[in-house]
């Protein structure tokens, strides 16, 4: 008989029928009786006092029903930490980026909130600004917040081994510097939000969230309302890569105006809406030196990063740290310094998104390829001879359980044809290589572990309560595909009630990719806890012991004469007349070390376990346009153990369009003074289906240790690998390297231009 | 000034009332509480909205409703047969994965249909330009395109 029935299968996702007939409900497609539309209005200065706020003839104007501004709120000032607690959802002093919210509507239509917002009369006194890293960090530079002197908001100071001693050892140390401007998260969803107050005063509220207890709780400090009159109710979500982690003032502001109009109101982004106001990905600037003995191996490596941050916290200490996390755990570097930097400016927020920092991790893997050229080793020898192994503790004090990063550039190289092609591809035809590793969770605090409940029925079927939130990468499949296997149902027998914070129990949220690794076992053990009482009850009625028992096909059977069985209705319904309890509870709290702490103590288990991936890219490069063709791509990853290949096979695909085809090729924010001038997809260019290669997947399975079956994440790795490879192959294919991203056409002309125009100088006569 | 309009939707005669100004998109949603087309940008950039309007696709966002007037629209909730079950797309999709988070699923079955309702044997070039209006950010497309293969006849199972 097979182990499994369900698990490690291509399943079909339980939520896809639903958004394929349209029937699923997205926050925006949600109405109300009586509902309001809410409009929020915004700074149209990067940098000014408030002087005076006058929203009177706003309130006259009939269809009115609301206006709120800083008066409504209490002052708090809001942050993920306590020490970044630096935002009020409305400002009552200063505004410090273009398209900051300062006042809100709520009215009966949305051209009545619009006609509102004009009448609102605010009165700034204009100050100066600072737009980028330099100028923020400049002598004499204006101050964003006084908290934070030079405009300095996070540093983070990582300092392992010995790095002289390892430079000093060094073969051969090279030193450059790689910088990348803002991205875009770009959800198919643009922000949502619905609020409502019952007579009570129990909050509802629907939004496309990331975690519904990491919302309610800034809801409840904010409203100054009990935990518990904070429902963040489950809806359907169009995507996140991290942009949904934290309260938005769009929640704040909207359950506000419900609250004063004694009505439902419902807030809509547009796109524009949501690529400035909601959060942006993080520009950077990188040095780094390496230092590497004759074999490639890297002996010290020193790193300097400055982020720009735009105006506030946010997820400020994790952000600054994650990309040099990741490098840390995807290769190994005993004397290794990080300086993070995150700085303050007058442009939007920027938070955690799935492909962090392609400036850092470009960085880092183009210059290995840099090293392996002057040593005469190709690139991918440069990643085996570096590569991380299991057993490994990182630099920062993680044992790293399970790893499959050798494996996955192997296996990568093989598929690819890697020993064929590198180095003998016809002019302007390239290949490249990259890798990464990511987290399956971090230090949370007391919401950093996951509990899970089982309710049986008497036909048999089950309903599991978790506190997971699908964003729609298809964690709800997940949590039934875990419990249906366990108890051998089917996963219509599974009924699911998640990320709902008036029903469902604590969990860490969709972040740091833990929810397959701390959620999934919380299910299982749920589900392990239920079929536990389900056997005491057959063992017993059959007189043996209740190891010899097996659950499947929806039922309990002897494992050595499986004719003999019982139906999982029956025994409930035996449980039920015996008034014996078969309710099933799990809660998992990962192996993490609780004293880590980003900026003050950045050492120990940072995650109990990681996942590791390599992505090659095939390219041919027109020297004449600059424009690349992308021939095919590879991208390997260690997933622990795949749940459901064809899950994986799509987050893998999507982590190739967002990282290396959009996040190397054409993806980024263009400014001017503070002001978005691409905030959609005409300027912004996402790539499109004619854009895409032919993408090969290649699945590793380590069997983590204490992942779920085995399991660790479905595909982060490879979307935090895909620019390198593309960036190493057009690399390859000009024989030029690039230090600044995305790689547009421009850049490639150019690069060709003075490659040409250095070689003709060299050409004696 | 509001009028009165007439047009097929979903194979049913519909009579609504509507402000000039107002896309098809709007009274889709808003009127007509069809919120299966979602609106991803509203001025055609994203393909969200996608319907079939006689038989071509078109972004509804766009698309004056007065011009709506005695044409045929489907949307997305037209789509499955009477009997309950799923289009042959819509199936396809689900079966290969091609549904992540869903914000753009009914604007690319909606332009899927378009292209596999002219053409039976669409090659993978033909799909790539047909849904070449309609973003999505999750899937990196491929078992999308995947999906309307087999659902035109010419793919996996
Ligand atoms: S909503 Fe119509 S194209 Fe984006
Ligand atoms: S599935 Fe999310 S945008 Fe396409």
């Amino acid at each position: 008989m097979e182990k499994f029935t369900l698990i490690g299968k291509n399943m079909k996702r339980i939520d896809t029928a639903a958004k394929a007939t349209g029937e699923a409900i997205f926050s925006a497609d949600l109405t109300l009786p009586r509902m309001l539309i809410g409009k929020a209005l915004r700074s149209p200065y990067p940098h000014a006092r408030i002087v005076a706020i006058d929203t009177s003839k706003a309130e006259r104007l009939p269809g009115v029903k609301a206006v709120i501004t800083a008066q409504d709120m209490c002052g708090d000032k809001w942050g993920v930490f306590r020490y970044t607690q630096d935002q009020q959802f409305l400002p009552t002093e200063k505004v410090r980026y273009m398209g900051e919210e300062v006042a809100a509507v709520a009215a009966i239509d949305e051209d009545t909130a619009l006609q509102a917002l004009k009448l609102i009369d605010v009165q700034y006194e204009a100050l100066p600004s600072v737009f980028t890293i330099d100028d923020a960090i400049a002598a004499g530079a204006p101050q964003l917040h006084d908290a934070y002197p030079n405009n300095i908001n996070v540093h983070v100071k990582i300092d392992v081994g010995d790095i002289e001693k390892g430079f000093n050892e060094s073969y051969l140390v090279r030193e450059d510097t790689f910088s990348a401007p803002e991205d875009a998260y770009f959800q198919g969803e643009p922000y949502a939000v619905v609020a409502q107050f019952d007579q009570a005063g129990n909050l509802e509220i629907w939004m496309p969230n990331a975690g519904p207890h990491m919302k309610a709780k800034p809801l409840s400090n904010v409203l100054k309302i009990p935990l518990n009159k904070v429902r963040v109710r489950k809806i359907t979500i169009g995507g996140a890569f991290g942009g949904r982690s934290e309260i938005s003032p769009a929640d704040v502001i909207c359950a506000f105006l419900a609250r004063k109009a004694h009505r439902p109101v419902k807030i809509v982004y547009t796109r524009e809406e949501n690529t400035v106001a909601t959060r942006q990905a993080h520009a950077l600037v990188t040095k780094i030196k390496t230092g590497v003995d004759r074999e490639g191996k890297v002996l010290a490596r020193d790193i300097t990063c400055h982020m720009d941050g735009g105006a506030y916290s946010s997820t400020g200490p994790i952000a600054t740290s994650v990309p040099f996390l990741c490098m840390e755990q995807a290769y190994r570097m005993d004397n290794v310094r990080y300086n993070g930097y995150r700085i303050l400016t007058n442009k939007p927020i920027r938070g955690m998104y799935r492909v962090h920092g392609r400036a850092f991790a470009c960085g880092i893997d183009i210059q290995l390829d840099m090293i392996g050229a002057a040593l005469g080793i190709d690139p991918l020898t440069m990643r085996l001879r570096n590569a991380r192994q299991t057993g490994d503790y990182t630099p920062t004090k993680s044992y790293v359980a399970s790893c499959g990063m050798t494996e996955s550039i192997v296996k990568a190289g093989e598929k690819s044809g890697w020993k064929e092609k590198f180095g003998k591809l016809p002019p302007y035809h390239g290949i490249g290589i990259g890798c990464n590793s990511v987290q399956t969770g971090f230090p949370m605090g007391i919401r950093g572990g996951s509990q899970a409940f089982i309710k049986l029925n008497e036909d048999g079927g089950i309903t599991v309560i978790t506190g997971i939130v699908d964003n729609g990468q298809g964690n709800d499949n997940m949590v039934v595909q875990i419990a249906a296997e366990e108890l051998g149902l089917t996963p219509d027998d599974v009924q699911l009630i998640s990320a709902d914070t008036e029903v469902t129990p604590s969990d860490p949220g969709s972040y740091a990719m833990c929810e397959t690794f701390i959620g999934g076992n919380a299910v299982r053990l749920a589900a392990q806890d239920v079929k536990k009482k389900l056997f005491r009850i057959v063992a017993g009625e059959f007189g043996i012991g209740v190891d010899n028992l097996t659950a499947r096909d929806r039922k309990i059977f002897v494992t050595e004469n499986p004719e003999k069985s019982m139906s999982i209705a029956k025994a409930v319904r035996i449980a039920l007349s015996r008034n014996e309890s078969i309710s099933g509870e799990g809660s998992y709290w990962p192996n993490v070390d609780p004293k880590r702490e980003w900026v003050k103590n950045p050492y120990g288990q940072l995650s109990e376990t990681f996942s590791f991936g390599t992505v090659i890219a095939e390219v041919k490069v027109d020297p004449e346009t600059g424009q690349v063709e992308v021939l095919e791509v590879t991208a390997a990853q260690d997933v622990g153990f795949a749940l459901n290949p064809q899950v994986i096979e799509g987050q893998f695909e999507g982590g190739v369009a967002m990282g290396g085809q959009g996040g190397m090729l054409s993806e980024f924010l263009q400014w001017h003074e503070g002001r978005v001038l691409n905030p959609t997809q005409f300027g912004y260019l996402v790539p499109l289906a004619i854009d895409m290669p032919k993408i090969n997947n290649i699945i590793v399975e380590t069997i983590d240790p204490n992942g779920p079956y085995g399991a660790k994440e479905a595909g982060m790795s490879v979307a935090m690998s895909a620019a390198q490879a593309y960036c190493g192959a057009i690399s390859n294919a000009v024989g030029v390297y690039f230090h600044d991203y995305p790689i547009t056409p421009d850049k490639i002309v150019k690069a060709i231009e003075e490659k040409k125009q250095k070689e003709n100088a060299e050409v004696p006569g | 000034m509001k009028r009165e309009i007439t047009f097929k939707l979903n194979n049913e005669e519909r009579k609504v009332e509507v402000d000039p100004g107002w896309t098809l998109l709007y009274v889709l949603r808003e009127v007509l509480e069809l919120t299966g087309t979602k609106e991803g940008c509203g001025y055609g950039e994203c393909g969200a909205c996608t319907v079939i309007i006689d038989g071509r696709s078109v972004n509804s966002c766009l698309y004056p409703i007065l011009e709506a007037e005695g044409r045929a629209v489907t949307t997305i909730e037209g789509l499955r047969a009477a009997s309950g079950e799923l289009h042959p797309l819509q199936r396809a999709f689900v079966n290969e994965g091609a549904v992540q988070c869903g914000f753009c699923t009914a604007g690319m079955i909606m332009s899927a249909k378009a292209l596999i309702d002219e053409n039976e044997k669409p090659t993978e070039d033909d799909i790539k330009d047909n849904i070449a209006g309609n973003l999505c950010r999750c899937t990196g497309y491929v078992q999308i395109i995947d999906a309307i293969k087999t659902a035109a006849g010419g793919g996996r199972t």
